[in-house]
């Protein structure tokens, strides 16, 4: 009983420091800002102020929803490339030398800024470009967590269901799919992750809309106020739609 | 996020069968053979053939400037790579130590640097610090951060309890438990660690450089975009794409597979 009222002091203690925490960094930010040009660092008021007159403008909202279409649809396109290689050298013994030691080596060390100018090089600014970007950034991280997940399928259910039926897209979609879920959920979130944080250099070079965009146009006209609002409202949509949508996915299929 | 995520021990490379290998050099003459038909159709800033990039590459390797270039790139690496590693591997020893800052740390301070964006870090250096190797580094080590300490976290939770409570048996020093029983016990970790932050460092030092930099590879591909000389682009990224696999590969995965044999329990 003491044990139990002794942690949970402790919990509320550790509470009480981790707020603590990111008052003393609000505080802290507060202090040196008010020495300092605001083209150099704005103090968080502001900063906090034009992070919410964004969100209710109509132009940044539209960029908002620009970026996560083109994040979702690169993660879709990079799960179902990356998936597909998977399977190509899982399925056909004699091609799993050309994914496992050309394909993947070649994506996984490709700067990432390096898709970007090819692609300014290549395609008119636009979304088709920006997609093919984060797309090409994703390709590696679907394809190493799915290949991963295709090792570790379990031989004898697999034989089990061979036992059942012959039918082979049967068993595939019964069985194949079903197991590959927690490795698929697991490639998305990494990739969640990297096109947020990574793959949005894409919108840097060859976009005219999207949060990169908007980020490096704030950073041209030395507008850091609306540039590191900008950057707060990219932590807040990539906490949310972690909170939103991955967790609850991971929750449900981790039950299962 | 990537960062979650902890290197396995890679197992050596399989040795497949011959027909494999066959296939996998079929495959790489395939592609050099659509790449030549590609570029003798598309002008050559959009697509130069693979024998100009060879070329270019060739030149690129004994060319002083340019080689300068690449040793100015490794030079940002290292230096992020140690920065990061001392700050993230504090960040995870912290509330190993002092429980009570866990949350803080594993709740405020890890997740907030995990979702701020490389792009972000980058730009905002370079309004702090200007354009030079410093932006570079600073904008690097930012987003290398949250790997090193989520990994080294982890290694710190896997810990043997038991091994720990025999040290505690044998000495009351802190530091000698620490330097004879905890840093040999994150070895695996340790290595784990720098193989995933030296494949993420690459994919970001070339876009600091590009936005940020004054030397270095992302700096010299800028100037060959600006020329609209996209051999050198291609030499570049050609030239990444080598070091770091064989880096990668013959040098961090037999060191982490050694390491993770010789202390895995």
């Amino acid at each position: 009983m003491q044990a139990e009222r002794l942690s949970h002091a402790s919990t509320i203690g550790s509470h009480v420091i981790g707020d603590a925490i990111v008052v003393a960094a609000l505080v802290g930010w507060w202090a040196v800002a008010r020495h300092l040009p605001e083209f150099i660092l704005p103090g968080p008021l502001p900063v906090a102020q034009r992070l919410i007159e964004l969100f209710i403008t109509p132009d940044f909202l539209w960029n908002v929803f620009t970026s996560a279409w083109r994040v979702l649809l690169s993660i879709a396109a990079a799960l179902l490339i990356g998936g597909g290689l998977a399977f190509l050298a899982h399925g056909v013994p004699s091609l799993a030398a050309v994914v496992d030691e050309r394909i993947k080596p070649v994506l996984n060390s490709f700067p990432s800024i390096g898709w970007a100018i090819l692609a300014a090089i290549w395609f008119n600014p636009g979304s088709f470009g920006v997609i093919f970007v984060e797309t090409a950034i994703l390709i590696p991280f679907c394809l190493i967590n799915i290949a991963e997940g295709l090792r570790n399928i379990d031989r004898e259910i697999m034989e089990m269901g061979r036992s059942f039926t012959h039918h082979r897209l049967r068993i595939f979609w019964r069985l194949t799919l079903p197991l590959l879920v927690p490795y698929g959920l697991s490639a998305t979130r990494i990739a969640y992750g990297v096109a947020w944080k990574i793959a949005l250099v894409a919108e840097l070079l060859g976009a005219t809309s999207g949060l990169g965009y908007l980020m490096l146009q704030a950073q041209t006209a030395a507008d850091s106020t609306t540039f590191l609002a900008c950057c707060f409202a990219i932590v807040l949509i990539f906490v949310a739609g972690e909170r939103l949508v991955i967790v609850p996915l991971e929750r449900r299929f981790a039950r299962r | 996020m990537a960062a979650t995520d902890i290197a396995p021990a890679p197992s050596l490379p399989r040795r497949g069968p011959v027909a494999g290998k066959l296939v996998a050099h079929l495959f790489t003459l395939c592609c050099l053979a659509a790449w030549e038909a590609a570029s003798l159709v598309a002008p050559s800033y959009l697509l130069p053939g693979p024998v100009p990039v060879a070329e270019r590459l060739a030149r690129f390797l004994t060319s002083e400037r340019d080689l300068g270039h690449l040793g100015a790139s490794l030079f940002h690496v290292a230096a992020a790579i140690t920065i990061s590693f001392v700050i993230g591997s504090l960040l995870a020893l912290i509330p190993y130590y002092l429980p009570m800052l866990r949350l803080a740390i594993e709740r405020r301070i890890g997740p907030f640097l995990n979702s701020f964006s490389a792009i972000g870090w980058t730009l905002l250096s370079i309004m702090w610090f200007g354009v030079t190797s410093l932006t570079v580094i600073f904008a690097i080590s930012a987003v290398l951060v949250p790997f090193a300490l989520v990994n080294m976290a982890a290694g710190l939770a896997d810990i043997d309890g038991e091994s720990l409570e025999m040290a505690q048996s044998f000495t009351r020093n802190r530091a000698r438990i620490f330097v004879r029983v905890i840093v040999p016990s994150l070895y695996p970790f340790i290595f784990a660690t720098l193989r995933i932050m030296f494949g993420v460092s690459w994919k970001v030092t070339l876009t600091a450089e590009l936005f940020g930099g004054n030397a270095g590879l992302g700096y010299m591909i800028n100037m060959a975009r600006q020329d609209f000389d996209t051999a050198t682009i291609f030499a570049a990224i050609i030239l990444i794409i080598g070091f770091v696999h064989c880096m990668d590969r013959y040098l961090l995965a037999p060191l982490q597979a050694k390491v993770s044999h010789h202390y895995a329990s």
